[in-house]
């Protein structure tokens, strides 16, 4: 760019800077003194050198004498030319004020140098819609606000779009996708006036509506389908983005959308669906990086959420209070911590799992998955009332055969199920000196979530030594082992020893030189409460050591026993009987480990006489071998029914959720943002310049004090970038800040009125969009004139319709569409479209990314699987924000990379090809004709001639091409997974692929014009 | 109205008139901001050598003989001094000092002591200029590399390439700003990386880093597909562009004008990246110097031979990343091999560019995300060890592009722990990188949420010492 261009540009723009006849202190002065002066005059006592501040009347008044400029020190000081003087000084990185700032100050101090509270921190007011000279074009109150301005500035509104360029414009706004031909022509037929409303609302009626207004939302929700820090790990969220399409299909209120997302939880009687709403303050990054303080990360989640909730729904950048008080907005450091508060005491930790969702989290069937459990439960049920049925009878048969074992012959049993390993030591051999050890084999090979159970009799001699292992040979090695410490059993399962692992052990130590019986069971779900230990078959009463098994092992040593976890831990007395499970022994099996000796002789006493381990031996033993057929049959089935129901409830998916700890978790500030940094303690609340909070509020509180009618920020915000979605740029262009150093919104009055009439709709958003899309202000031609483009390049007075790239995923999900292949299917899992290969390899290892086949390379860009640290390529290319935090502001470049991008990507290539199958099957016999058809399917209008013409050309020669290479055609069409139609000849429909190809790299194709 | 408009649209804005001119005018090239540089630069690029993982400082470049006097002994309170350590050592029972077990020597006229495990950095040292004295805030990988390429240890800042490119643009109009290249190390294995290490945070995503591949495209989607030559890709190019050409005088819309030039950019980045990929026609001589590994495409001895064609060629930041330097355990063995495959190559690119007169315009840094601890973590024993992150002290060292060859600067006590003179704290150093590069690093910020951000935070001093 050249010095000449920027100042033939900053000519062009100039006019709509150009101060109005009288100063208004929000929209021209305050800027100044918040971009030049709060630095060191502001909000934050840390960096102001004197009591002179310019964040509030008070604190000016000794530097500026309403009415008299000259008598004001502020002009003395900002218009010296001694640099020891000047304000701002150069150390503080600026230059003098320009001219134009300068004499606005002046002009503000000459008229009375009015102060007012910042614009957005006073509730919106409804104006009466402005008188216009053209009253006939305003079709609504927006039109009249942007028409008012548009006379002022002595502009013309443009006329309307004509109709196909109308309902392609709505049709990709409102719905992510391109109008079909038929519904063009449907519009284009129709002549009754209300035949664009009828389009408006079958459009707003289409699930295609709620997956589009999803997507932003997703993106300020910073959605994403891993955990962002480092090894970035799976999780399971998409629960909750349904949920979010779901809200938007059905026109949940916006208040109700807030209140859910921010505190479904405490809603009364919280539904499943109110509670997975929560999962948005579940959203954002988590680390698995092993060795992080936890602690440090949790605090980083928690201010995230305050972030975010200030972003999204506020529009302020409360993230800068976290250190210091706002530099610019009357935020005070305590007011960050007030607010962090309320998103505190979620039990939670800093180091989350890497393989799937971390706690809290919740089942979240879909209608689907409670409809199937509920038939397993229903089978379940009658296994269980056959079984129960089937009681008396078994006491019967289990009494008889009792009976006849007097004479039979001996009966030795026990638990059969899952033996992997047992053995057995003649008495001589089972000596352990706190030398030897012996090796077992390489049976038993158990990872972190697979269940286990241990057992052996022991006869200690010393209080330490390992009983059996499976591990590396010292005391932090990995694997898992049993082992005596300080004469408690204890269990260990180790991935590193110092941070990732679980340790407990029994609260009583077993009996010196006595044979006792010790069995550990472990359920595989990797949590301490999933461990049960025994002695001589009593459960045995245990303390949790270490918690935190988040990672499989990589054992590669045998089973020892009497060994393992270092020499000082050699076992010394006896061992006998070792037995190793894979699977976690039921109590009743975990009672009978222990016992011995015939079951003759349990059958032999009185039922009363039997201790419980006893009769669980006996019935287990007769379940096991004797009972009839019919019995074992319907206990099988009973456990099969059983097993089912486990196995289906385990891969319904789950969603991380809010919750709330019983006892909050103490707030305090944290010095300079740090973590082991804790100041005075706080209690929620909001900041003091908003409407304030009964003390001692909850999250549920803040939820509905956001969607509060008195909340001056909220409605204003949410309308500000529904405006964005459609225009290109919020009315505050600034839409993440609406605060000092945000953007005076250049419709004030139109911008209130939006969000008063969005409140008192009650907060209804699809008539909020409706609003927008009927206005003529949204239905003007986007035709720019070199006048008007170089009287406003960027569009904001509005004197023409928005003209804006498409946003990445319309542009192929617009390609899909058009070419036939988008799969329209709402909801579930996310899908893996095409990527080129290695691109997860190259950065993380692994395995990389499995491309997904059939429907999952069709369906549309929002159900994307979304790696964070790799995130899809055709997305962030055409700036979709990465997800890795709230993201609000649309962002649109160009660049030669996305030219690449749209002319090689397999999915554009395939997409070409099946939109030239469809010119040339529905397109007619003549190339002007399937030309046409394909620049339709895509466009919605009809081609020019001189359009046609070219593509013809271009078709042409394609066509004397593949005539000759014929071996290339094929490669041209063996782009992507879909058949090709081998029906028509490969050499044309290479040609056309080609001129497909064309259309949907044309400026217009990606673009909204 | 500000430049960022300009820099966020490029053509938008030069009216009407001015876009016939566009039409045949490269917009790729990133163009700096005005009144950049802010002084003289020394070095016009920078290529940055990522050792990621965390290279051990005491194996490599900083000798500590005393240690073998310590070996074995607990590190003493005196010297942790209740420095925090990562959760996976923090609960050792006991933490064993254990000493380098390579031999150093000293080389070159500067005397600079250097490992055997680099043979032929050991050769180059007076070239370089050692920082014995970096240190970091974070404790652990992903916070610590983010914290080196972005200023803020919590990812969504720009990289420094980024801040470099919307600065100083490009000098290139046929190739990214900022290119990006990443190589394994032998195992495969290491710590991940993240695309957003070279993002371009809250910049327009125009400056984030290019990532040159080593496997498929060089460059996302850069081939045209089989079946489509060249002759059609013209063809079709021009068809476009006669297409979008109609479109923009019916609409007079500059981003029209704008996506005429970039296809066309397009169409040369497909000739010009594969030429600059190609090393078939580097003699000899060269794949001598870099080592035999320079043939074997996305090895770090081909990036490095890469790194110097992009230099040739105008690209101003280029950033290298090997992996596999996270020797938690098995040092001894993993450490010599992260040796062999980056000494001989980073010594061969300094003494290349030095061959060809470029080393006065370029500079070159290696270095890591943090140091390594002193105390053994996990198991000791006779023929192995591992250590721990240290974020206290580490060894970086740079080259060329105005700063001092031959020097050391900073130092490290006894034990390789805390620093005792001259501290380099991460926002020092990019200070200083941009320094070299002109920029005064309080000077060059972006308004973003409101706030006028820069590289180094609020702090940062360039370390005048180093240079020339």
């Amino acid at each position: 760019m050249t010095t000449t261009a920027v100042k033939i540009a900053l000519i062009a723009i100039a006019p709509l800077l150009l101060p109005a006849a009288t100063v208004e202190f929000n929209r021209d002065i305050r800027p100044i003194l918040s971009d030049k002066c709060f630095t060191c005059h502001g909000p934050d006592p840390a960096n102001r050198k004197t009591t002179l501040r310019f964040d509030m009347e008070a604190g000016a008044r000794r530097a500026i004498v309403p009415g008299d400029p000259l008598k004001s020190e502020i002009v003395r000081r900002i218009t010296a030319e001694d640099k020891a003087v000047r304000m701002p000084p150069a150390y503080a990185g600026h230059d003098r004020l320009s001219e134009r700032e300068i004499d606005l100050i002046r002009n503000w101090i000459e008229q009375g140098a009015k102060w007012e509270k910042h614009w957005s921190f006073l509730p919106p007011k409804r104006s009466a819609s402005p008188e216009v000279r053209d009253s006939g074009w305003a079709r609504n109150p927006i039109d009249r606000f942007i028409l008012s301005r548009l006379e002022r500035e002595g502009l013309k509104p443009s006329p309307e779009a004509d109709k196909t360029t109308l309902i392609r414009r709505v049709t990709l706004d409102l719905t992510g996708l391109p109008p079909t031909p038929r519904e063009v022509d449907a519009f284009l037929d129709d002549g009754s006036g209300n035949a664009y409303e009828k389009v408006i609302d079958r459009l707003l009626a289409s699930p295609r509506y709620a997956e589009r207004m999803a997507i932003r939302w997703l993106e300020a929700a910073r959605y994403a389908d891993t955990n962002g820090y480092q090894t970035d790990g799976v999780r399971d969220m998409w629960r909750w983005r349904d949920w979010v399409i779901d809200a938007f299909h059905r026109n949940m209120p916006f208040d109700q959308f807030t209140v859910e997302q921010i505190a479904g939880d405490l809603l009364p009687n919280a539904t499943l669906d109110q509670k997975i709403a929560t999962a948005f303050h579940r959203n954002h990054r988590t680390s698995g990086e092993g060795g992080i303080v936890p602690e440090e990360f949790r605090v980083e989640y928690v201010s995230e959420r305050v972030d975010t909730t200030a972003t999204v729904w506020l529009g302020l950048t409360m993230g800068c209070a976290r250190c210091h008080d706002h530099k610019y907005d009357p935020i005070r450091q305590k007011d960050f911590y007030r607010m962090f508060a309320f998103f505190n005491n979620v039990p939670e930790k800093g180091l989350v799992y890497n393989f799937g969702n971390e706690e809290p989290a919740i089942k979240a069937p879909t209608p689907e998955h409670s409809h199937r459990l509920a038939e397993l439960d229903h089978t379940t049920a009658r296994a269980e009332q056959r079984w129960k049925a089937l009681q008396p009878r078994l006491e019967k048969t289990q009494r008889k055969w009792e009976r006849s074992l007097a004479k039979a012959r001996a009966i030795e049993w026990s638990v059969p199920d899952g033996l992997v390993l047992h053995r057995r030591f003649k008495d001589d051999d089972s000596g352990f000196d706190g030398r030897r050890y012996v090796e077992a084999g390489a049976e038993a090979n158990f990872n972190y979530m697979e269940p286990f159970t241990l057992a052996a009799w022991i006869k200690p001699a010393a209080k330490d030594g390992a009983i059996v292992t499976r591990m590396e040979d010292y005391f932090e090695g990995e694997g898992y082992g049993l082992f005596l410490l300080d004469g408690k059993v204890r269990l260990h399962i180790t991935r590193r020893f110092t941070d990732i692992g679980l340790r407990v052990e029994t609260e009583s130590a077993v009996k010196l030189n006595e044979w006792q019986h010790v069995l550990a069971v472990y359920d595989g779900y990797r949590y301490a409460s999933g461990v049960k230990i025994y002695v001589d078959g009593q459960e045995q009463k245990l303390k949790v050591l270490f918690d935190d098994l988040n990672f499989p092992l990589g054992p590669k040593e045998p089973v020892r026993i009497g060994g393992g976890g270092g020499e000082k831990l050699r076992f010394k007395g006896a061992i006998n009987d070792v037995r190793i499970h894979e699977i976690a022994l039921t109590p009743e099996q975990a009672w009978t480990v222990p016992l011995s000796g015939p079951v003759n002789e349990i059958a032999a006493l009185a039922p009363e006489a039997r201790t419980h381990a006893q009769a669980a031996r006996l019935r287990l033993c007769f379940l096991d071998r004797f009972a009839s057929k019919n019995i074992r049959e319907a206990q099988k089935q009973l456990f099969e029914a059983r097993k089912e129901r486990t196995k289906y409830f385990e891969l319904i998916p789950t969603v991380m959720v809010m919750q709330e700890m019983p006892e909050p978790r103490p707030t305090f500030l944290l010095r300079r943002g740090a973590y082991d940094s804790p100041g005075e303690r706080v209690t929620s609340g909001v900041p003091e310049f908003l409407p304030q909070l009964p003390e001692g509020s909850n999250r549920l509180g803040l939820a509905r004090w956001l969607v509060d009618r008195a909340n001056p920020l909220t409605a204003r915000v949410i309308v500000n970038r529904f405006w964005q979605m459609y225009f290109g740029t919020g009315l505050v262009k600034t839409v993440e800040d609406f605060g000092s150093q945000g953007e005076w919104p250049l419709h004030r009055d139109l911008l209130d009125w939006l969000a008063m009439e969005f409140m008192d709709s009650g907060w209804n958003v699809k008539a909020m969009q409706k609003t927008i899309v009927t206005s003529a202000t949204y239905r003007q031609s986007s035709k720019v004139t070199p006048e008007g483009f170089e009287r406003d390049p960027e569009n904001r007075l509005l004197a023409r319709g928005p003209r804006i790239r498409l946003s990445a995923e319309m542009i192929r999900d617009q390609a899909l569409a058009a070419s036939g292949l988008l799969v329209e299917e709402m909801g579930g899992p996310p899908v893996k479209p095409y990527q080129p290969p290695g691109l997860w390899q190259e950065l993380a290892g692994g395995k990389g990314y499995a491309v997904d086949k059939g429907e999952g390379l069709y369906r549309r860009s929002l159900y994307t699987y979304w790696k964070r640290t790799i995130a899809p390529p055709a997305m962030t290319t055409f700036d979709s924000p990465n997800r890795e935090t709230c993201a609000v502001l649309e962002v649109r470049t160009n660049t030669p990379l996305q030219a690449l991008n749209l002319m090689n990507d397999v999915a554009y290539l395939e997409a070409s090809r099946k939109l030239a199958e469809r010119m040339l099957r529905d397109g007619g016999k003549t190339p002007e004709a399937r030309i046409g058809h394909g620049w339709r399917l895509v466009l919605g209008r009809n081609p020019k001639p001189r359009e046609t013409e070219l593509l013809a050309e271009a078709l042409e020669q394609f066509l004397e091409y593949y005539e000759r290479d014929r071996e290339a055609a094929g490669k041209f069409l063996a782009q992507g997974d879909s058949p090709r139609n081998k029906k028509l000849d490969a050499r044309e429909l290479a040609a056309y692929s080609g001129v497909a190809s064309l259309i949907l790299n044309l400026d217009e194709a990606v673009t909204k014009e | 109205m500000t430049r960022r408009y300009f820099f966020g649209r490029s053509a938008a804005g030069i009216g009407t008139a001015a876009l016939a001119s566009l039409l045949g005018k490269d917009l790729s090239a990133a163009e700096g901001l005005p009144g950049l540089p802010h002084f003289t630069p020394k070095a016009r690029r920078i290529i940055y050598l990522f050792q990621s993982g965390g290279p051990s400082q005491m194996e490599l470049f900083d000798y500590k003989p005393r240690l073998t006097e310590f070996a074995g002994t607990e590190l003493p309170d005196s010297v942790r001094k209740g420095q925090r350590l990562t959760g996976m050592s923090a609960t050792q029972s006991t933490f064993p000092v254990v000493p380098a077990r390579v031999e150093f020597a000293r080389y070159g006229e500067s005397g600079a002591w250097v490992s055997e495990l680099m043979p032929h950095t050991a050769k180059i040292v007076d070239d370089l200029a050692f920082v014995k004295s970096m240190h970091t805030e974070a404790i652990n990988h992903d916070p610590a590399v983010t914290f080196l390429q972005t200023g803020a240890q919590i990812a969504g800042r720009p990289s420094i390439g980024s801040w470099l490119v919307y600065g100083l643009g490009a000098e290139t109009t046929q190739l990214p700003g900022f290119v990006v290249m990443i190589s394994p190390g032998a195992g495969g294995g290491g710590q991940p990386l993240y695309d957003r290490l070279w993002g371009s945070g809250f910049l327009p995503t125009r400056y984030q880093g290019v990532k040159f591949r080593s496997v498929g495209d060089p460059v996302l989607y850069l081939s045209d597909p089989p079946g489509f030559p060249r002759e059609n890709r013209r063809r079709y190019l021009d068809v476009l562009a006669k297409l979008n050409r109609l479109k923009l005088e019916e609409f007079g819309d500059p981003e029209i004008a704008t996506r005429i030039a970039q296809y066309e950019m397009a169409f040369r980045m497909q000739s010009s990246v594969p030429e600059l990929t190609d090393l078939s026609k580097e003699p000899e001589h060269v794949f001598e110097m870099y080592g035999e590994d320079a043939r074997k495409p996305g090895t770090f001895a081909a990036n490095c031979l890469l790194a110097r064609r992009l230099a040739e060629r105008g690209v101003r930041f280029i950033q290298l990343f090997h992996r596999d330097w996270d020797h938690h355990g098995k040092l001894p063995e993993g450490l010599p091999k992260r040796c062999k495959e980056t000494d001989q190559p980073a010594a061969a690119l300094v003494r290349d560019l030095k061959q060809r007169g470029m080393l006065d315009d370029t500079l070159v840094v290696w270095g890591g995300e943090f140091g390594r601890t002193v105390y053994c973590q996990g198991r000791l024993t006779a023929d192995d060890y591992g250590r721990d992150h240290h974020p206290r002290c580490f060894t970086m060292w740079m080259a060329g592009g105005g700063v001092q060859p031959g020097v050391s600067y900073g130092a490290t006590d006894d034990y390789c722990y805390n620093i005792v003179k001259d501290p380099v704290h991460v926002h020092d150093l990019q200070a200083t990188l941009l320094h070299c590069l002109g920029i005064d690093h309080t000077k060059l910020t972006y308004k973003y949420q409101g706030r006028h951000f820069r590289l180094t935070d609020v702090h940062g001093s360039v370390v005048k010492k180093i240079l020339v």
